[in-house]
């Protein structure tokens, strides 16, 4: 028996060769998908981490108050803590600390504070714009030797500080005090921003004449900070107030298991730092994004390997269809051998094992071949520009896994093989019959379970704790084959209605095509595979579209607008116009920040958000679908206030002055914060010094450090004698020099209105302020009458605007705000901007807020929302960022340049989120998915054809003795193929594209698992799905073309003797 | 038995030689073969099997090329026409009889009949009427509609014999045409043969072991060993 199968074999060389190709391209094909679900994955959040940025992996550790002796030693402590949790990556560490308060000499009433301050790596974080570095004078031969500090540039000005001064500080305020200081100044410098300046005290804006230093109620004028050499800092016995170490891991090279392992050491970092530090500090703990950074990208990964996991059993399913063909065609070609040897006396036990064996031979040598062809496919999948550009390139290696689904795959097709080649020879019937699935309804149960599986995926949870299930895997599979199989049902009435019409035709060629077409038992015996493998193609093509587009989309509303200028740092006046400038684009100040709504929170990390923009240009500002089809300039006009804010315009760098008089005997004075607008609408404030109201012109701080200002506010802090009783008329004038010869320094079309600020607004009674131009300047003139019997520290505040209350400030509110306040439309409510309430109407509802998706959020005109706050004392107008609408090329890299913050831009964020390595394994799943349809369809095809051919080739042989021409035989071939090919390519697109409208946009999920917003909406894409047809058309006509012509030359009189 | 024969031969088969494959192992199936066939006459060829019948009739139908010799058939040498030409020539001059029937397994009775009335572009309605006037010669009319495999052996070969006489040859090739068939049905089958080539003007060339077949012949030619003798006539 052994010996007959070997015969066989060679005789039948060329049968078993096709079948052996597919089991291998078929296992091939499982191997690659199991390195994609399993190496990729590991490679992605390797890429991801190797990627992080330094926020994403750093390592704190924060340490307050360090008595001075045990400095150095919590130091070194810290460092060691850190970098042994980030074992074994490599970590360098910086460190920055500063001192406990000093006071400083003053020659007035209000007590002057300052501090020494350190960062490792200095020249870094600051830009000298004089004088040098500060040295360290630890080992000098003279320890009195004053220390060497730098100051920045607004402390040197104020301080009348330059290179070569000497400071005497005092001693600590509190703690121990120890003995005061002496400092050498030795240069001025500037603070770079995004380098951490935010830590500092005083944020690097060196100082604040309003300083609360938390020893009492009073505030102080507070400089700094005194920056000196970190070892001078460690040495020099001072207590430290705030101590930090930063350790910075170097992941460049990381595995994910070594991952895995620093998470978990750095979230327990925090439990060794106290032991570790013996009660030298009075609090300590360590802060790091480095887990949640690595949990965040394996989540993601999941989220994508869910999704990558249902190609894969799509791939799967392809190749058992196009075995299950390979093996009905061999069944078929030895159907006569089988009869004749079942004749001959072979037992069906004989036949089983013979069977099995031919099977396992096959399946071991599509596994030995397909291992190394699925490692080295699957390294150059990965080096294509997506998956290389992505960090996710790999040399071809093997994996256990690999290993283990390429020998599952072959024994399972192997299996597949045998049982298929054991059933009983199929009747080959006279007459058209049902194929198999159509006779056991088969089909139908499939359409019932791919109905039941659509609907388990419609219902799938929104939030993202639902990782996804086998229903979510195996829905879209069920689909394309359950769509696949019914087609089989609709095809052979099409044909008969074919065979129908060339009946009545007066030619052979055509008509006996589609007689052998609509009758041949096994015409069709490929439709199944040409189907599947076409609906799965184009399935993949346009769910790709539809998954690019909901990134995009996603982008769209995550970043909010075209590009985004987050500030590292508060801005400056005149700064918008500036990033205007740069960028070319519609540019407005935006708020972007958490608040709370009432006594309302929010959750842990997810308080209500807060997005305020210039709503007026809303239409050219935000970007992002919203899914009730409106647009953003609809929305924003609802809440855009019906005038412009004009003020009075300050040229650059004008003296400005302010006089004030006052009436009684008790001496006031008044502390001036102006507001100031750009082009753009960005406000800043400017606080002078405190003027005394003696009727003398004092010249104010400088505040039009840029071009195009214009003045909107005026505040006027009255500091009253705590003695002084009954009260007092105050008059305050604020003259503003004109523009230039232009004149433009005329009263602004809006009126001025005057206030007095809550809580303590009966302080101040009949506010005024009038507005006149005299002599080529403008003054602005303010009245009151200040209560002097009022509490000592009442805030007496007098507010000047160049525009009326705004009354409750019209808002539009996200649908999850909605549902979580319980507000809809018209409904009142407050809200707390920083510590200011601010009173808010219900003006839309909308399904989400640019920049702020699926939270609980409220959009706001940046306007309206700084008219209130203002109005109530609130003059810090908070800006997060500026958002730029249709942004000139090269925007990005001219905004990097400012250094005022990080760029981001919906562009980027799109390319992100379809092409960093946590999302690139999915658009190569899908070319795989693409391309392996495409070869399992032409193989099929080639294998059917060649078959078919080969059963009829005395037929063919005697059409020839009929009288047709070689021709026209090839011509009656073709068009018996094209005729079921064609329309079964054509069903398996309307397969597809009913399976990507049904569940492609519910296969896309958020990076956290969650829905997406906006929804996701199904994408066809029409150029590329005609370009795919068309490839498998030509393939597959070329394909069937090549084998009827060489099967048709072989049908000649050999065939004839044989049959005769 | 003699026909009334047309004159000059229609058939003229000239030293015709045919080997498969080469070397020692070559067989050599036809040797120097001439002979020829006047028109309206039925020939029998006889011979073992393996003598080379098949082949012969294959060069004569032009499904073969000899390796040399001449076939002229109605004054077309066949041995010099192309593809093309042997296809035109065996629509219009030469119709096939296959032992194994050769019927499309797919096309009904009818379909099968009219399939060389399509090959020539026949209208339709003449060709139905055509097909129905064939069926009715070889008393298959009753079962136009059936297919072959719903056919006895017999009524298959009747089907081929309609078929081929479909678009009115001259010359009739049929290779063994009662080799799959009962006594009793091979007889019918060869009477029906015998009255066509009397009734159309046929000339039938048939390959056969049957003697009834030999006795209906007007001449027997034998082969063997790839060489062709002349039989004496049964009649």
């Amino acid at each position: 028996m052994l010996k007959l199968l070997a015969r066989r074999v060679v005789a039948q060389w060329q049968l078993l060769a096709a079948v052996l190709a597919v089991v291998t391209i078929g296992t091939t094909l499982l191997g690659i998908c199991a390195l994609l679900v399993t190496r990729t994955p590991q490679r992605a959040v390797e890429a991801a981490l190797s990627r992080a940025g330094p926020h994403d992996v750093d390592v704190t550790a924060y340490a307050a108050t360090v008595r001075g002796p045990d400095v150095r030693s919590v130091a070194a402590d810290t460092r060691q803590v850190l970098t042994s949790a980030l074992a074994p990556f490599d970590a360098t560490t910086t460190a920055r600390a500063s001192t406990v308060v000093r006071s400083l000499p003053s020659g007035g009433d209000v007590p002057v504070e300052t501090y020494l301050s350190s960062v490792e790596g200095l020249p870094d974080h600051a830009r000298l714009t004089a004088g040098r570095w500060p040295r360290s004078t630890v080992d000098t031969a003279h320890p009195a030797t004053p220390l060497e500090a730098v100051v920045l540039e607004p402390t040197a000005r104020l301080l009348g500080l330059a290179p070569g001064s000497v400071v005497h500080l005092g001693p600590e305020l509190y703690g121990n005090p120890g003995a005061p200081l002496d400092v050498t100044i030795v240069g001025i410098v500037n603070p770079l921003p995004g380098t951490g300046w935010d830590r500092d005290p005083l944020a690097a804006s060196g100082y604040d004449l309003a300083y609360r230093d938390g020893r009492s109620m009073q505030p102080v004028h507070a400089y700094g900070p005194f920056l000196v050499d970190f070892a001078d800092l460690l040495a020099g016995g001072c207590t430290i107030d705030r101590f930090e170490v930063t350790a910075h891991p170097d992941l460049s090279a990381p595995s994910a298991r070594d991952l895995d392992a620093v998470s978990r050491a750095v979230l327990g970092a925090d439990r060794r730092l106290a032991p570790a530090l013996d009660g030298s500090v009075d609090n300590e703990n360590v802060v790091s994004r480095l887990p949640s950074t690595v949990r965040n990208a394996r989540e993601q990964q999941q989220v994508a390997a869910a999704t990558v996991l249902t190609i894969a059993a799509l791939v799967g399913v392809l190749g058992a269809a196009a075995l299950a063909l390979a093996v009905r065609l061999t069944a078929s070609v030895r159907t006569g051998e089988t009869a004749l040897l079942s004749a001959l006396g072979v037992s069906r036990t004989q036949f089983a094992v013979s069977t099995a064996v031919e099977a396992g031979v096959i399946a071991a040598l599509a596994a030995v071949c397909a291992v190394p062809a699925s490692s080295a496919l699957y390294a150059g999948l990965t080096r294509l520009p997506l998956m290389a550009r992505a960090g996710l390139a790999v040399r071809p290696g093997l994996t256990g896994t690999q290993v283990l689904f390429v020998a599952g795959g072959a024994i399972a097709l192997a299996a597949l093989l045998a049982v298929l080649a054991l059933r009983p020879a199929p009747v080959v019937h006279d007459r058209w019959h049902p194929g198999t699935l159509a006779r056991s309804g088969a089909d139908l149960l499939l359409v019932a379970f791919a109905a039941a599986g659509w609907w388990q995926l419609r219902a799938q949870p929104s939030d993202p704790s639902y990782r996804g299930d086998t229903v979510r895997v195996l829905a879209p599979v069920l689909l394309l084959v359950a769509g696949a199989t019914v087609v089989l049902r609709l095809v052979p009435p099409a044909l008969r209605g074919a065979d129908r019409l060339a009946r009545r035709g007066r030619g052979l060629v055509i008509p006996l095509a589609a007689f052998e077409a609509a009758r041949r038992p096994r015409a069709v015996a490929a439709g199944l595979l040409i189907c599947l493998a076409c609906a799965a193609a184009t399935f993949g093509v346009a769910f790709h579209a539809t998954w690019l587009r909901s990134q995009r989309d996603q982008a769209d509303l995550a970043v909010g607008t075209d590009l985004a200028l987050s500030l590292a740092t508060p801005p400056v006046a005149g700064q918008g116009a500036v990033v205007g400038t740069a960028t070319g684009g519609i540019v407005s100040p935006a708020v972007d920040r958490g608040i709370a709504v009432g006594q309302w929170l929010g959750g842990v990390g997810d308080p209500p958000r807060l997005v305020a923009i210039d709503t007026g240009r809303a239409g050219a500002l935000l970007r992002g679908r919203i899914d009730d089809g409106r647009a953003w300039a609809q929305v924003g006009a609802a809440l855009t206030p019906p005038d412009r804010v004009t003020g009075l315009a300050v040229p650059m760098e004008a003296p400005l002055s302010l006089t004030g008089t006052a009436t009684g005997a008790t001496v006031l004075a008044v502390t001036p914060r102006l507001v100031l607008q750009d082009a753009t609408g960005l406000r800043t404030s400017c606080t002078g010094e405190p003027v005394p109201l003696d009727g003398r012109a004092h010249p104010l701080e400088q505040c039009a450090t840029a071009t195009g200002l214009r003045l909107v506010a005026v505040s006027l802090a009255f500091s009253v004698d705590p003695a002084g009783t009954g009260n007092s008329r105050v008059a305050v004038a604020l003259t503003v020099p004109a523009a230039d010869a232009d004149g433009d320094g005329a009263a602004s079309a809006s009126p001025w209105t005057a206030t007095s600020a809550e809580p303590a607004a009966e302080a101040l009674a009949d506010p005024a302020v009038t507005v006149t131009n005299a002599g080529g300047s403008t003054r602005l003139e303010m009245t009151t009458t200040v209560q002097l019997d009022a509490a000592p520290d009442a805030a007496r505040n007098l507010i000047a605007t160049a525009f009326p209350a705004p009354g409750p400030v019209p808002i539009a509110v996200s649908t999850r705000f909605a549902d979580a306040a319980g507000v809809h439309r018209g409904s009142r409510l407050s809200l707390t901007v920083g510590t200011t309430p601010v009173p808010v109407s219900v003006a839309d509802v909308v399904p989400t807020v640019p920049s702020a998706v699926g939270a609980a959020a409220v959009l706001a005109d940046l306007d309206t929302l700084s008219r209130a706050l203002i109005l109530s004392g609130a003059l810090e107008i908070p800006t997060d960022a500026y958002w730029v609408g249709d942004p000139r090329t090269g925007a990005t890299a001219r905004a990097t340049a400012l250094r005022v913050g990080t760029v981001t831009t919906r562009a980027g964020e799109a390319a992100r989120r379809s092409g960093d390595p946590l999302h690139a394994a999915l658009p190569a799943a899908l070319w795989l998915l693409v391309a392996a349809a495409a070869v399992l369809l032409i193989a099929g095809v080639v294998l059917h054809v060649s078959c078919d051919m080969q059963l009829r080739a005395v037929e063919v042989a005697r059409l020839r003795g009929l009288g047709m021409s070689r021709r026209q035989i090839r011509t009656t071939l073709l068009l018996q193929h094209a005729g079921i090919m064609v329309p079964m390519l054509a069903a398996g697109a309307a397969v597809g594209a009913l399976a990507t409208r049904l569940a492609g946009p519910l296969l896309v999920r958020s990076d956290t698992g969650a829905a997406p917003v906006p929804v996701p909406l199904a994408s066809w894409p029409w150029l590329s799905e005609a370009a795919l047809l068309a490839v498998l058309l030509a393939a597959c006509t070329l394909a069937v073309a090549a084998v009827v012509t060489v099967e048709a030359r072989r049908a000649d009189a050999a065939h004839l003797r044989v049959a005769s | 038995m003699t026909a009334t024969a047309a004159p000059g031969p229609l058939l003229r088969v000239r030293g015709v030689h045919r080997r498969f494959g080469a070397g020692p192992s070559a067989v050599h199936a036809l040797r120097d073969i001439s002979f020829d066939v006047a028109a309206g006459t039925m020939v029998a060829l006889v011979g073992r099997s393996g003598s080379g019948k098949t082949s012969l009739l294959n060069v004569i139908g032009g499904l073969d090329r000899p390796d040399a010799g001449t076939v002229l058939i109605d004054g077309s040498e066949v041995t010099a026409l192309d593809d093309d030409g042997l296809s035109r020539l065996r629509r219009e001059k030469v119709a096939y009889v296959f032992q194994t029937f050769g019927l499309i397994p797919v096309l009904s009775a009818a379909e099968n009949v009219g399939a060389p009335l399509r090959l020539a572009r026949v209208p339709r309605a003449e060709r139905e009427a055509r097909v129905e006037l064939l069926l009715a010669l070889v008393g298959l009319a009753d079962h136009a509609q059936q297919r072959p495999g719903e056919l006895s052996g017999g009524q298959q070969q009747r089907v081929a014999i309609a078929r081929a006489l479909a678009a009115s040859p001259r010359l009739l090739i049929a290779d063994e045409p009662t080799g799959q068939l009962d006594a009793e049905t091979g007889l019918s089958v060869m009477a029906l043969l015998r009255a066509v080539v009397e009734s159309e003007g046929v000339t039938a060339l048939v390959s056969t072991h049957d003697a009834v077949m030999i006795g209906l012949a007007d001449r027997v030619l034998r082969i063997h060993d790839g060489h062709i003798d002349e039989v004496a006539s049964p009649c």
